[in-house]
């Protein structure tokens, strides 16, 4: 196999591997870009409460949040990807995740008092959702798997620009205008950077 | 062809960005701040006047117009975040003695790629901005074109049909995995 040919299937065929990657990033994006139209449109998140109950751990300040948010869990019979932050002192905010659906779980220090709400489904927040995941953070297998996917797509992509500028190069009456695109992006660019 | 070529500067900004965002662990650090400017600024500005307007003036004395916030903290002090990419300024004015501190964020790489991948919206600021908000959206639309456009290119050459469908299918597997178990 020629180096040309070697090139152009890398293209190809990193691109049809990571085609359902590319492709979620590129619509998903459009939540991002236009949120002000969503949020009109669809409202804030609606939360349902799921169980309302007694509880109690110790939660002193400037504890390592992590494995507390990881008993709350656990002691509630939940599990998976979860985050957890304190939105004031008094409280302890637990969110769960799974494509499609959250609970967030919290914790009320001063009343001893955990609340669980299930949010309810919907195809913008799933694609946000898609689009924002990544991270090694997760005692999980398949959510690193995922993250190693997320790398593998910014990679993919350097590599498509690198192998798709060497393809532009290998046709010759394709240069000029090449230049052209590749020359005003790059000088647009900068012109953001200068003056945004 | 041309498209892509018009856009990598923006799809290697999001390549770059995203893998310091999947690797924050490594690149986290809270931000730098180094003094710039100090000055008095001599100006009046009505009790409770919306920190918005007196920010946008600030700005706007200070040549530094562009993307803001601003709000009133405790005990009337008036801080300003200007949203520059490259180097975004804190600004604090206290109205009582008319003292004006200007500092800028210490460059940092990783930080400039996240903030570059997060800029987006109409409407957020005066000049270019609603322009770079345009730029996104084209490379959103670019990207939904190459994915189909790839398609049909993939399919129109017979010999790479049979490893081309093995590699869309166990992407498509995969991340269909994904989706029901994480």
């Amino acid at each position: 196999m020629s180096f040309h040919l070697l090139i152009r299937r890398v293209h190809l065929y990193l691109g049809m591997f990571l085609l359902p990657w590319f492709f979620v990033y590129g619509v998903s994006s459009i939540p991002f870009s236009h949120a002000e139209y969503f949020q009109q449109r669809y409202g804030r998140p609606q939360w349902s409460v799921r169980f309302e109950r007694p509880y109690h751990i110790e939660a002193p300040p400037g504890a390592d949040l992590r494995p507390i948010g990881a008993r709350i869990l656990k002691d509630n019979g939940l599990d998976g990807a979860f985050g957890v932050y304190r939105p004031n002192e008094r409280t302890i905010e637990v969110y769960r995740f799974r494509f499609g659906s959250a609970t967030r779980l919290r914790y009320r220090q001063d009343e001893k008092r955990l609340v669980a709400e299930d949010s309810h489904a919907r195809w913008n927040h799933l694609l946000t959702e898609l689009h924002a995941r990544g991270g090694f953070d997760q005692d999980s297998f398949l959510n690193d798997l995922w993250a190693v996917v997320v790398d593998m797509v910014s990679i993919g992509i350097v590599l498509w620009i690198a192998t798709g500028i060497y393809m532009w190069w290998q046709l010759p009456q394709c240069r000029r205008w090449g230049w052209a695109a590749l020359g005003g992006g790059g000088g647009l660019f900068v012109i953001f950077l200068a003056t945004l | 062809m041309y498209l892509a070529l018009g856009l990598s500067s923006w799809m290697l900004m999001y390549a770059l960005s995203t893998m310091t965002m999947n690797h924050r662990h490594l690149f986290r650090s809270p931000p730098q701040w180094q003094a710039e400017k100090q000055e008095t600024y001599q100006a009046a500005f009505a009790e409770g006047a919306d920190p918005r307007l007196i920010g946008g003036q600030i700005l706007a004395h200070l040549g530094l117009e562009g993307r803001f916030n601003a709000s009133r903290q405790p005990g009337g002090r008036i801080q300003v975040t200007r949203h520059d990419p490259v180097a975004p300024r804190r600004i604090s004015y206290t109205p009582a003695d008319g003292k004006l501190v200007v500092e800028r964020m210490v460059f940092r790489a990783p930080a400039f790629l996240e903030r570059m991948h997060r800029r987006r919206g109409y409407g957020t600021g005066p000049g270019l901005e609603d322009t770079w908000a345009f730029s996104v959206d084209l490379v959103i639309g670019a990207m939904i074109f190459w994915v189909l456009s790839g398609l049909w290119m993939w399919w129109e050459m017979k010999a790479t049909r049979g490893w081309g469908l093995l590699t869309a299918a166990l992407g498509l597997g995969l991340f269909t995995v994904f989706l029901k178990t994480i």
